[in-house]
């Protein structure tokens, strides 16, 4: 926290000035605002933004870019990230948004940016929630609009369930899928015809799905009761992680007890999944980057495991899956800045990262492939996607496995899948 | 100076204060403008909540519902029927208003706790009832359909006068109705409380059976006041998210931004004065601006400036000022003639 005010250049000084102050005057340095959930619930998002952003500036430095990094908190509330936007744009004049972690926080950003015409660079949001949730009427495909100033790449819902159901077609099983969606930005869109629900009908599969539920629930009987009445041996669902905390625990108590648990979002990072204990064996999630991962960044020329063995030394903590995207957004933004005739005019940068095409931490990012339906293709650059397994150490702690990769073989398997029971 | 001429000077310096801030667009910067914003959408929002625990005695901690169904209100205008976001502010209002009847019918019988405690959960089940609507995005929450603030009444119009952007235009429009709608429910709240009806609600806050003894009806009364201070906080909530342009039942409903932040202001500038929670929503907007980056800090902090001001200060800042300094601004206590002479006689 400490590091990221070292150049953290808003804060008091501007403050007390700023109602009395007109528009400040542009530099000639380049700023860029980034806006992620440093506190609150989302905050296991954000572990790897002070070493990214700091190792940004100095590589930035050191290749003659001369920018200036802008670092604001959504606080996990997306009032709040919607007025840190305006405030970047209108009291900082930021030439360029980075954007990163959950719908909660993109779309806020992303909806006034686009407003306000400044160029955005989104990620760590499946695309889905990303582009069809900042639509009037998300209900109605014909009045969806693309847009022209705000780009995200991430993975969508479609690579997540294919993940997902090829691990499940690797064990033998009865079929009968449960599902655990929330009300919220995720979980509405998993449950949606964009989701999962026909993709397990084409394939086959039977789902007990009880409903969209509150997040922060503290009783899940009437879900464990669903899907033990429907035999069901598959588990899947995007609930936050308090959330998971307590189901798996409470469908331990009352006798669930599936072959497979694949879980999106809330066995994501380390703590959550330690903090489930010996109960977090062999569960299996979506695996969006890892230090295994064949990739290398066109910024620094790191490979995976080089970023993430200086994360690890930096922060003193376990790699986390964001590091890697975190740090794309800035591979992508370089990358835009390098090629600008004039980095801070906002209609110029729109358009060049809408052309970027580069091969970075991540994997290609590049805007307009066809791997995306028509409507999103200008604003949406996939990346891949594969599943891991989380299988507990001697020593307690829990390491990541990478047992499926259909969709992108590329990446290489660690581990074969192993079943609960 | 004798209290006419010294309420007569407060006056003057009340309509230059409006004056100005009347032509912060034209002569201030867009990040200016957009403060103001929120700093006179909060106070909209602290006066109404002010006029309801400081002079109705009603502690209301739901004020969440009326400015998410005013959002919603707004939203479903402009989404679901096309309408332009000015007239769908009203909408909002008037759906607050509506809304505030069955929560009033329910959270009236309860007293104290026990009604703060009501209308809290009044609020939680408008926010989980919103979470079902799916037209407008469910628990996902929905945006503006872009251009939507470019093209509002006006705006055109604002745009070609000032010589400034759309999104300038559009911030300036908002400004001038938060502006309109923080002078208007100050007015009157001002004029409420000095009428019979507003020594009535003083006197049924102090003590409901004496109040009611001498033949004031404490329940149209209070009734009253919750649904105007629901059409008030209606329209702020509308106002405030064609700003935010985003709407989702979390960030609508979310009872930290619109009521714990509220009641700190209304309480650290003094509840039950007026001139309080300008005071207060001052204070809040410069420890925001110093603080706001650092996190949880923030939140503690916040947390214990109330804590400090409740022990020490009860009266909250304005209070203590008045006290230290016999200074009133928009007085509301009533003398008596006779004693107007050798009571505080100035010079």
């Amino acid at each position: 926290m400490l590091s990221r005010r070292t150049f953290l250049k808003t804060g008091a000084a501007t403050a007390a000035s700023a109602l009395a102050m007109p528009a400040l005057a542009k530099g000639s340095s380049i700023k860029i605002g980034y806006v992620s959930p440093q506190t609150g619930p989302l905050s296991g998002f954000a572990a790897a933004d002070a070493y990214v952003i700091e190792s940004f500036v100095k590589t930035a430095k050191a290749q003659g870019v001369d920018v200036e990094v802008i670092v604001k908190d959504s606080q996990s509330n997306p009032n709040r990230a919607a007025e840190v936007a305006r405030e970047l744009i209108v009291r900082d004049e930021v030439n360029l948004i980075c954007v990163a972690s959950t719908p909660e926080t993109t779309n806020p950003v992303c909806t006034i940016a686009e407003a306000e015409e400044v160029p955005v660079i989104s990620t760590v949001a499946p695309w889905q929630p990303w582009f069809i949730g900042q639509q009037g009427n998300p209900a109605d495909p014909a009045s969806w609009q693309a847009f022209d100033y705000v780009h995200h790449f991430f993975w969508g819902l479609e690579d997540n369930v294919q993940v997902f159901m090829n691990m499940w077609d690797m064990i033998e099983s009865n079929k009968s899928v449960g599902a655990l969606w929330p009300n919220d930005g995720d979980g509405n869109a998993w449950a949606s015809d964009v989701g999962m629900p026909p993709a397990l009908a084409e394939a086959g599969y039977k789902l007990t799905d009880t409903g969209r539920y509150q997040n922060l629930t503290d009783d899940f009987s009437a879900q464990i009761n669903a899907f033990k009445q429907n035999d069901v041996q598959i588990l899947t669902g995007i609930p936050i992680p308090p959330d998971f905390t307590t189901f798996w625990t409470q469908a331990k108590q009352q006798g669930f007890t599936p072959k497979m648990v694949s879980v999106a979002k809330a066995l994501l990072f380390p703590e959550s999944v330690a903090a489930l204990g010996e109960l977090a064996h062999n569960l299996t999630c979506e695996v969006w980057w890892s230090p295994m991962h064949p990739f290398t960044s066109s910024l620094t020329g790191q490979s995976c495991a080089d970023l993430a063995g200086e994360f690890e030394e930096y922060a003193a903590r376990q790699w986390t899956q964001p590091l890697g995207f975190i740090h794309s957004l800035f591979e992508v933004a370089m990358d835009a800045i390098k090629r600008a005739d004039d980095p801070t005019d906002g209609d110029e940068m729109a358009e060049l990262i809408g052309s970027t095409n580069i091969d970075s931490a991540v994997g290609k990012i590049q805007w307009g492939r066809d791997n995306v339906p028509p409507f999103a293709q200008a604003n949406v650059s996939k990346t891949p996607l594969v599943g891991g397994q989380w299988r507990m150490q001697d020593d307690g702690s829990f390491d990541l496995v990478i047992v499926e990769n259909g969709l992108a073989p590329e990446i290489a398997l660690t581990g074969t899948l192993e079943a609960l029971s | 100076m004798t209290n006419s001429s010294k309420s007569t000077l407060s006056r003057v310096i009340a309509v230059l204060a409006v004056l100005v801030l009347a032509l912060v667009p034209v002569i201030g910067s867009r990040a200016m403008v957009q403060d103001l914003f929120m700093v006179l959408t909060l106070l909209v929002l602290a006066l109404n909540w002010n006029m309801l625990a400081g002079f109705a005695g009603l502690v209301s901690v739901g004020q969440q519902a009326f400015v998410g169904i005013g959002a919603y209100a707004m939203f479903g205008g402009v989404i679901l029927w096309g309408w332009d976001p000015l007239p769908a502010i009203l909408l909002g209002g008037v759906a607050a208003m509506l809304l505030s009847l069955p929560i009033a019918f329910f959270t009236f019988r309860l007293n104290g706790a026990y009604f703060a405690i009501g209308t809290w959960v009044s609020a939680e089940i408008v926010r989980l009832s919103m979470a079902q609507w799916k037209a407008l995005g469910g628990g996902t929450g929905t945006s503006l359909p872009k251009g939507t603030t470019k093209e509002m009444i006006g705006v055109a119009q604002i745009k070609e006068l000032l010589g400034v952007s759309s999104s300038a235009a559009s911030d300036a429009l908002t400004y001038w109705l938060a502006l309109t709608l923080a002078v208007v429910t100050l007015l009157v709240g001002y004029l409420f409380l000095r009428s019979r009806m507003g020594l009535g609600l003083q006197a049924i806050r102090d003590n409901v059976e004496a109040a009611r003894s001498v033949g004031v009806d404490p329940l149209r009364l209070k009734a009253l006041v919750f649904v105007l201070t629901a059409f008030g906080t209606g329209l702020c909530g509308a106002l405030l998210f064609i700003q935010i342009t985003r709407v989702s039942p979390d960030a609508a409903f979310s009872v930290v931004d619109w009521t714990a932040f509220v009641i700190f202001i209304t309480v650290i500038g003094g509840i039950g004065t007026l001139p309080g929670p300008v005071v207060g929503v001052l204070v809040f907007y410069i420890l925001q601006r110093v603080l706001a980056d650092y996190g949880t800090v923030y939140l503690i902090v916040l947390g214990l400036i109330g804590i400090v001001i409740m022990l020490f200060a009860r009266k909250g800042l304005w209070g203590m000022f008045t006290e230290k300094t016999g200074i009133e601004l928009l007085p509301l206590r009533h003398r008596s003639l006779q004693h107007r002479p050798s009571q505080r006689s100035g010079n």
